[in-house]
């Protein structure tokens, strides 16, 4: 028979039309009792994709641990992923997606800040809780708070603060910032100059590379010549990673000292040994010596074969605390659950957490650490070097400064 | 600014150029000689990158990941010519935009099933790794070796070019595909080694990048546009163009970026913009 | 048939949102809003030849001409709507003059160049554009002061499609009016055109900025759809993504167009929710429509039509 181009394009059509209706309820897994659904709109493709690979990590692992308790009041957990490539417009539109079809009730795990706030002012319109895990952003709860949203993770201006206190208690007095050139390195970088000028230190250079920088060596030339002591580095992902081993192949470590807001284990492995000794912040260090976050740790390491990073850790403890707001509040009902989660406590790997009511944040400990060698590891770990409390860290309520 | 200072600057303008000639120098060939505008360009530097990090994580040697990587490369692109694009030649050259826009789809996703999302280190050899004190400045050893690589591969693919018999025939196709065909020249042969060779020198830069940059998901993409403004600015089929715009380009973006940090991507664009306002078929482009 | 093809289009779309669910609906509206903006494209790569790969540029402009319309005057929606499509033709005029200089491949890249250059001050200007997180809680507004509300599914779509209808409808006009003859005969041979009196370069301007403008229209419509402008909208990812739905559909024949992006997006769609290979699976696609469908999707429907 032959089958030609009409043939091909009427079955095209048709099976287009059959694809587009009949949808992938196909591939969505039996359930016996109906489950509580968590949508995770999260980057899976692209540049920031091991971000995204890392929320996902973490939820399914909470999956597999929660549904061994039984689940969360008697019903299975599922949680449902769509790529949203990074761009805030398709974020919003695949977690409408994920509301309005596939009637997710909590949002998870997305990545960039422009997403989370796309995202999140549409919750009180659909009606949704999102419990962040990535987002930094302090206006997430300042400005642009709403109460749909919570923030049980560490943020931009936490971040930086954690970094401030150790340097402001430091014996170092000349600094000099770099920057990524977009909202969270312009404010993170702003807040630690205010910081330091506070306590009568100095930042003598700001540079704020563009995103995307293949070659530092310009920022690393200014660096060297300004005499700074100290250089705090607010570097987007991956070009993080490429400063540092620029700065390590221009010898910058070993003249200045090396400050970054979050160690993370993607750029250890990426840079390797070039960030042996670069101290920063980590707003979840796998190292934590506490014998619940051992075992977590090696629970993680068991199923996905690598070391957890920090938004591993920062995703599974979001989702945790949801799910124990949701058998708090008896239902999954959206409203009560709120309410469930305000002012409560969170056990979590380090001590405990508690949620405010006032701004949707959560009052959580921050940790300066330390690159370092480990043979038991293939690549340099996070040494705890000082734990800040969370009343230390946080800012006021609805804001982003401190006391 | 300290002497000192001045000579790191220019020698990290000769590096980002070298960088930015290795990796747009194929896509300003496949225009000129194919009439092409490859998309997926990017894509076979990052192949080229990842494929060098397999060899040296698996052979331990760099040397062997220079030498195997961009034959592969090249190899893979020539596949990929011969079996979509060598169909739509004769079609207007707007649906080569959308084919190369596909192959670049499928190129990504290959990287990311094959390699996985986390980015990855390349070392160079040990004596690479170090540095040269050049009078006051301490500077990478290599970039040095960067530099080199951009220079005998630009100086290479000129001779190469102007004085071989392949050289000749290529250009030959160039300029006039049917008439070389009729005087006896495979076209469709020499169609496809171009397309190999651009898509093998893409995969050297991808493998002379990774110590510098690291192997990345995002590579591609990020380069892309980069790419087309250096070939842009040179204009389009011209070997000693592709090497001007990458010596504009590297100047701005690493003088603009030590003058005010924040224009260092953007400068590119103005310059791009100013060039072709006054010159619109870039500095030593054809006039058509 | 040929003649009352488009008006049962528009008849089919009328009925759908009570056929449709709603998330399927949010869909169908967000495909209407780049259908436009894909067809704005089509004006100046399948009649007038230019080929942009900044186009973009004025859709993120319109965008955030509503979106501030909104956010601080809280002006009715078509005002707003004025606002970003007038927004992105008062920029496309100069820039349209200064890109005409070259033609092809580096129009082109002129044309990206403002583009990216557009995206770096939308990206920097944070006091007005929010920066790189943009502006959030744009809000749909009444068509005029106590008049229908426009924030319901159903409402915001008939909205988007009567928009869509009449730019189409004008479009159609343009391009059968002697301007659009005229672009057409600078297409087939610019120098020729010269030679008849008239300056082809005024001509190219004119249409850049009619494009500009209904490519405006389009991101105007986006905004408050979506309650945000972000510079993601400019970028020349997008610009891209517009091509390539022209290319999908069939250039020159403005319907086309709106197809392509029609079946760009859902095979996004779909695609992404059967597996997270969906753009080796969308690559693989492409790859094959442009081997087999010469003339895009309007070529082949065309064709099958004829037989």
């Amino acid at each position: 028979m032959n089958v030609t181009r009409r043939d091909f394009t009427k079955g095209a059509l048709a099976l287009g039309t059959g694809l587009t209706l009949g949808f992938p309820a196909v591939l969505r897994r039996a359930y016996a009792a109906d489950p509580i659904k968590i949508g995770v709109p999260a980057v899976l493709s692209g540049g920031a994709a091991q971000y995204g690979l890392q929320a996902k990590r973490a939820c399914e692992m909470f999956a597999k641990d929660i549904q061994a308790k039984g689940g969360v009041l008697g019903r299975p957990v599922e949680f449902i992923f769509e790529d949203t490539t990074g761009d805030p417009a398709t974020a919003v539109r695949k977690a409408q997606k994920l509301v309005e079809k596939d009637g997710v009730k909590f949002l998870t795990g997305i990545v960039l800040s422009s997403e989370a706030l796309a995202v999140s002012a549409k919750c009180p319109e659909w009606k949704v809780l999102f419990m962040s895990s990535f987002t930094g952003v302090g206006a997430f709860t300042a400005a642009k708070f709403n109460r749909y949203s919570f923030r049980p993770n560490t943020s931009g201006p936490m971040g930086a603060r954690t970094v401030s206190l150790y340097m402001a208690e430091s014996p170092m007095k000349r600094f000099y910032g770099v920057g990524s050139d977009y909202a969270w390195g312009r404010d993170s970088i702003g807040s630690f100059d205010r910081q330091m000028t506070a306590v009568k230190k100095e930042v003598v250079g700001k540079d704020f590379p563009p995103i995307g920088t293949k070659d530092f060596g310009s920022y690393i030339a200014k660096v060297k010549q300004s005499k700074a002591e100290a250089c705090f580095t607010v570097l987007l992902g991956q070009d993080a990673s490429i400063f540092f081993k620029q700065a390590e192949q221009f010898g910058l470590n070993k003249e200045v000292k090396l400050v970054t807001e979050i160690v993370e284990l993607a750029n250890l492995k990426a840079a390797g040994d070039a960030m042996l000794g670069v101290i920063g912040g980590s707003r979840y260090p796998f190292t934590l010596d506490t014998p619940k976050n051992r075992d977590w740790v090696k629970r993680f390491y068991d199923m996905h074969n690598v070391w957890p990073d920090m938004f591993d850790g920062e995703t599974y403890q979001a989702t945790e605390w949801l799910a124990q707001a949701i058998t708090a509040a008896g239902s999954d009902d959206v409203e009560k659950v709120i309410a469930a989660l305000e002012d409560s406590t969170y056990e979590a790997p380090e001590g405990k957490r508690t949620m405010r009511k006032c701004d949707h944040q959560a009052v959580k400990a921050s940790w300066m650490v330390e690159a370092v060698k480990d043979p038991k590891y293939p690549h340099l770990i996070p040494k705890i070097l000082a734990t800040y409390p969370g009343d230390r860290v946080t800012p006021k309520c609805l804001t982003e400064e401190f006391a | 600014m300290s002497p000192a200072i001045a000579v790191e600057q220019l020698l990290n303008t000769a590096a980002l150029s070298a960088l930015l000639f290795l990796v747009s120098v194929g896509l300003s060939l496949v225009f000129g000689i194919l009439r092409v505008v490859n998309f997926a360009h990017g894509m076979f530097y990052m192949l080229g990158a990842y494929i060098g990090f397999s060899i040296v994580s698996r052979s331990g040697s760099f040397w062997l990941a220079l030498a195997l990587a961009p034959p592969l490369v090249g190899l893979i692109g020539a596949a990929l010519e011969s079996t979509t694009l060598r169909f739509i030649y004769r079609r207007p050259p707007i649906y080569q935009v959308l084919l190369t826009f596909g192959l670049s789809l499928i190129l990504e996703e290959a990287v990311r099933i094959v390699w996985g999302a986390t980015a990855q280190a390349v070392d160079p050899p040990a004596w690479l790794a170090g540095s040269v004190t050049l009078g006051a400045t301490v500077y990478p050893t290599y970039r040095l070796f960067l530099i080199t690589v951009g220079a005998v591969v630009g100086g290479g693919l000129w001779l190469f070019l102007k004085t071989t018999r392949a050289g000749l025939v290529i250009r030959a196709v160039a300029q006039n595909g049917e008439m070389a065909g009729c005087l006896g020249t495979d076209v469709r042969r020499v169609r496809t080694a171009v397309f190999g060779l651009a898509c093998a020198l893409a995969g050297l830069g991808g493998v002379v990048a990774a110590p510098m940059l690291t192997a990345y998901l995002g590579m591609g993409i990020g380069v892309i546009v980069e790419a087309f403004v250096v070939v842009v600015i040179g204009g389009l089929g011209s070997i000693g163009g592709s090497i001007v715009g990458s010596l504009i380009v590297g100047a701005a973006q690493t003088w603009g970026g030590f003058f005010i940090s924040e224009v260092a991507m953007a400068i590119m664009y103005a310059v791009m913009a100013a060039v072709l306002i006054f010159r619109p078929w870039g500095l030593f482009g054809d006039e058509e | 048939m040929k003649r009352w093809a488009p008006a049962g289009g528009v008849a089919v779309l009328a009925v759908l949102p009570w056929l449709l669910a709603r998330h399927q609906l949010s869909i169908l509206t967000e495909l209407l809003i780049f259908g436009a903006f894909a067809m704005s494209l089509d004006l100046l790569m399948g009649y007038a030849g230019m080929v942009s790969f900044g186009h973009a540029a004025y859709f993120g402009l319109g965008a955030y001409g509503s979106a501030l319309c909104l956010l601080h005057f809280q002006a009715p929606l078509p005002v707003a709507l004025a606002a970003g499509a007038l927004l992105a033709a008062a920029v496309a005029w100069p820039v349209g003059y200064l890109c005409t200089r070259a033609s092809g491949i580096y129009f082109g890249m002129l044309t990206l160049a403002f583009a990216q250059l557009l995206y770096t001050v939308a990206f920097k200007w944070r006091d007005l554009t929010g920066g790189s997180d943009g502006l959030t809680g744009v809000p749909k507004t009444a068509l005029w002061p106590g008049g229908p509300a426009t924030a319901g599914p159903h409402a915001y779509y008939f909205l988007v499609l009567t928009v869509s209808v009449v730019a189409f409808v004008a479009c159609r006009g343009v391009v059968r009016s002697p301007f659009g003859r005229a672009l057409e005969a600078i297409r087939e041979n610019e120098r020729k055109f010269a030679t008849l009196g008239q300056d082809p370069r005024r001509l190219k301007v004119t249409v850049f900025v009619v494009a500009a403008l209904v490519a405006g229209v389009a991101g105007a419509l986006a905004a408050p759809f979506r309650g945000f402008a972000s510079p993601e909208l400019m970028f020349w990812l997008l610009s891209g993504q517009a091509l390539m739905m022209v290319i999908v559909g069939g250039m020159g024949t403005l319907i086309g167009p709106v197809l392509g992006a029609f079946i760009f997006l859902l095979l996004q769609e779909i695609a992404s929710s059967y597996t997270e290979h969906w753009m080796l699976l969308n690559g693989v696609i492409f790859v094959v429509m442009v081997i087999f469908f010469p003339g895009g999707l309007v070529g082949a429907l065309r064709g099958w039509w004829a037989r």
